[in-house]
């Protein structure tokens, strides 16, 4: 029933859209949008419903829910696999079509409202006619369901129970709220994509085109941002392995978009303020869509294995087509623009605002394309030598470590960017006691931890950053408001600062060791105590929890191993975390044998300081709202 | 005398840096960070908390204490799991340093005419 009823819902959904990019009628498309976005809405709420009804006659609810998921997780498991996944971009992308109609849209043309029907329809069109998550189950797997049917009122056979969502996905609070945020980010990046293109095909462009396109990039950024370090946070507190960032083909796919958007929200400046490198920044409007598209291709369509990846047969076909096809789109209107594009200013001051962006856009275009190359080498390489590869963190250090050391070099002088050359003689007498403190308060970083030459540089940059920045908002904070896009850029600085400082002390300082133990045990780890008493087991719905408290003067945390029964992985370990702004102590369950227990403790620096730096970056669009 | 200041303290700092103080990483550290656990999606034996990292954590212990030089441990396990195992690949496929390098320089070089126009 409520099969049936979903997947007529999105045929509707595709007809409607299907009208929106075939009439020509002005006046109905605001109709027809709004529409548009209550039956998405809907088909996430029927979707909803039947999670929450444990319909198991759903193929994809017989497959990544069950009876025994706790409700937060049942809500979360709309997004835990790729049909539903899907479902939530639909909605998300029909919530930007309406808010490009409502806020950004300027003209009255409709090129836009064809471009983005288009890229609806085509991942709308994924669910209608390759996998949806209203497909209803035909034949029964011995858990869960093996064979589905896309159409509608079949004679459907429901499973008993269902099989659970990904052990790893039901294990923190944050699963409900990473990948949302992240796909608010991704799926934003369409809005610079329709209006660069749609204003270009156009013979009457409006040249205003680059600042509502810079405008829309922001909120993606921000969400995109906040997505990316929440993502970071739920792999600290649930991997188990005391990190945040693997340099995983999922999380490399995420970052490329963010580097892209964070080059463009730059460079778009340029051409505001002096009009130069429009080519560049119709370019980068583009790229930063195509690299979702081409990311969603990368982790969905099964060519790589991550601990994120989830695939399903043939959509990596359905996705190459739909990225051959936008590229195409912004290549050819490209191409037809190269004479505008020729009318862009010349650059002429290389230490005013368009040197200094032009560098920012080499460096972060240039991490974007080693991020990209050590994503797809490994497919190149198995495809031509059979063999497999695996690109580790050590590329990414060698490369991608000193461009970024170099941007934070160059975000020290962006307090002080104007259209004429900066001048570095005054800069420097002007900062001169903030050098002076920075180059100290270095040096007894150094002394205190014992870092090596490229620490201290980091750790030189970083501090600058820090003090340069933040005296430049104190100042402007006593007299007035921070507001409008300068100070929005200094507070993220200030935010990246800070989270370099972070970053470098976990880099270099971080240790662990393995110890075993048996209860009643206390233990001396870097200058602390911690007693470890008498585990407990408690017995819950959908796992076995092993519980083993461990003491630290007052403070009494779990330990614990969570053994999933809906599935053959292995236990997933969750750690006990003692936290402080400098260190966390950070200790997980290894093994348990007999009553003897292996336990790896870390002492993980700078962790506190890393998450303060991005929420500050994050939060810096609050210097950007309309008071 | 002002601008002796900064400069003074410049070169403490690097000079300290450089001179006095090392990458702390133990051999067995800087290895398990660069062999992959096989049966783990993307973890490297250094953060994993499988059990058969666990048994090839000890190998690797065992082979450090008795000597072994790096090469003839990564030998043995990339012989032994297939070069997927290695996380630095870069080391054998120079390629990989030089393309984005050579790219950037290409770049560069584009902007760099473009801007002399």
């Amino acid at each position: 029933m409520i099969s049936s009823v979903g997947i007529l819902i999105t045929w509707l959904a595709f007809l409607n859209l299907l009208v929106i990019l075939l009439i020509n009628k002005k006046d109905l498309y605001q109709l027809l949008v709004r529409i548009n976005l209550f039956l998405h809405f809907l088909l996430f709420c029927i979707l909803e419903i039947a999670l929450f009804l444990d319909d198991f006659s759903l193929n994809y609810i017989a497959n990544y829910s069950a009876s025994s998921t706790p409700p937060l997780y049942k809500f979360a498991s709309l997004w835990g696999s790729l049909d539903g996944s899907i479902l939530l971009w639909n909605l998300v992308l029909s919530f930007y079509f309406y808010l490009y109609i409502k806020i950004y849209k300027k003209n009255n043309e409709l090129y836009d409202i064809k471009i983005f029907s288009l890229i609806i329809i085509f991942f709308n069109g994924f669910t209608i006619f390759s996998s949806s998550p209203f497909a209803g189950c035909i034949q029964l797997a011995s858990v869960g369901c093996a064979d589905f049917t896309l159409l509608p009122f079949q004679n459907l056979v429901e499973s008993l129970s269902g099989r659970g969502p990904n052990p790893l996905l039901q294990n923190h609070p944050l699963m409900a709220i990473h990948p949302p945020m992240l796909y608010i980010g991704y799926v934003g990046l369409v809005l610079p994509f329709v209006i660069a293109t749609s204003e270009l095909i156009n013979k009457n462009k409006n040249e205003e085109w680059i600042k509502i396109a810079e405008k829309s990039t922001y909120m993606p950024w921000v969400f995109l941002t906040a997505g990316i370090s929440l993502g970071a946070a739920w792999s600290y507190e649930v991997l188990g392995w005391g990190g945040y960032w693997a340099w995983d083909p999922v999380e490399n796919v995420s970052f490329i978009p963010w580097l892209l958007a964070t080059a463009f929200l730059h460079s778009a400046k340029t051409q505001i303020k002096e009009f130069t490198l429009l080519n560049w920044n119709y370019a980068l409007s583009c790229l930063m869509f195509l690299s979702v598209i081409f990311g969603t291709f990368i982790t969905r369509s099964g060519v790589l294995i991550s601990v994120h990846a989830f695939s399903n047969g043939n959509i990596g076909t359905y996705l190459i087509i739909g990225l051959t096809f936008f590229t195409l789109l912004f290549l050819i209107i490209g191409i037809k623009n190269i004479e505008y594009f020729q009318s862009s200013s010349k650059v002429t001051n290389f230490f005013g605002r368009t040197g200094f962006f032009v560098a920012n856009n080499l460096l972060l275009a240039g991490s974007a394309i080693v991020v990209f190359i050590g994503t797809i080498y490994p497919l190149f390489y198995e495809t031509i030598y059979s063999k497999q590869i695996t690109i580790g963190r050590s590329f990414y250090d060698i490369l991608v470590g000193p461009i970024l050391l170099l941007l934070i070099y160059l975000m020290i002088f962006s307090t002080k960017i104007t259209k004429n050359n900066l001048k570095i003689t005054s800069w420097l007498e002007e900062n001169y006691f903030e050098i002076n403190l920075s180059i100290i308060l270095s040096i007894i970083f150094t002394f205190f931890f014992r870092s090596s030459f490229k620490f201290a540089i980091t750790v030189l940059g970083s501090i600058l950053l820090v003090v340069i920045i933040g005296k430049n908002i104190l100042n402007k904070a006593k007299k007035t408001k921070l507001q409008g896009s300068y100070w929005t850029g200094q507070i993220a600085h200030l935010g990246i600062g800070i989270f370099a400082i972070g970053l470098i002390m976990n880099v270099s300082q971080s240790y662990s060791s393995e110890l075993i133990i048996s209860s009643g045990d206390t233990i001396q780890f870097g200058n602390q105590e911690f007693n470890i008493l008498n585990p407990n087991e408690v017995q819950k719905n959908e796992k076995n929890v092993i519980n083993l408290p461990i003491q630290k003067n007052n403070t009494t945390k779990n330990a614990s191993l969570n053994i999933f029964k809906n599935s053959t992985q292995q236990a997933i370990s969750s750690p006990a975390v003692f936290r402080n702004v400098e260190s966390d102590t950070y200790i997980t369950i290894k093994v348990i044998d007999d009553n003897n227990f292996k336990l790896i403790f870390r002492k993980n620096y700078g962790i506190f300081i890393i998450w303060l730096g991005l929420a500050i970056c994050s939060l810096s669009f609050i210097s950007r709202l309309k008071r | 005398m002002k601008k002796l200041v900064p400069l003074i303290l410049l070169s403490i700092l690097i000079i300290t840096s450089i001179f006095f103080f090392e990458d702390t990483d133990s051999r067995y550290e800087k290895l398990s960070k660069s062999i992959l656990c096989p049966v783990c999606q993307g973890e490297t034996l250094f953060d994993s908390p499988s059990e058969y990292a666990d048994d090839m954590r000890i190998v690797l212990r065992e082979q450090i204490d008795n000597g072994l030089s790096d090469k003839q441990i990564m030998d043995y396990w990339t012989s032994r799991f297939g070069d997927r195992i290695n996380t630095n690949p870069q080391n054998e496929n120079l390629i990989l340093i030089i393309f984005p390098l050579f790219l950037g320089f290409i770049f560069f070089i584009l902007f760099y005419r473009k801007i002399k126009q």
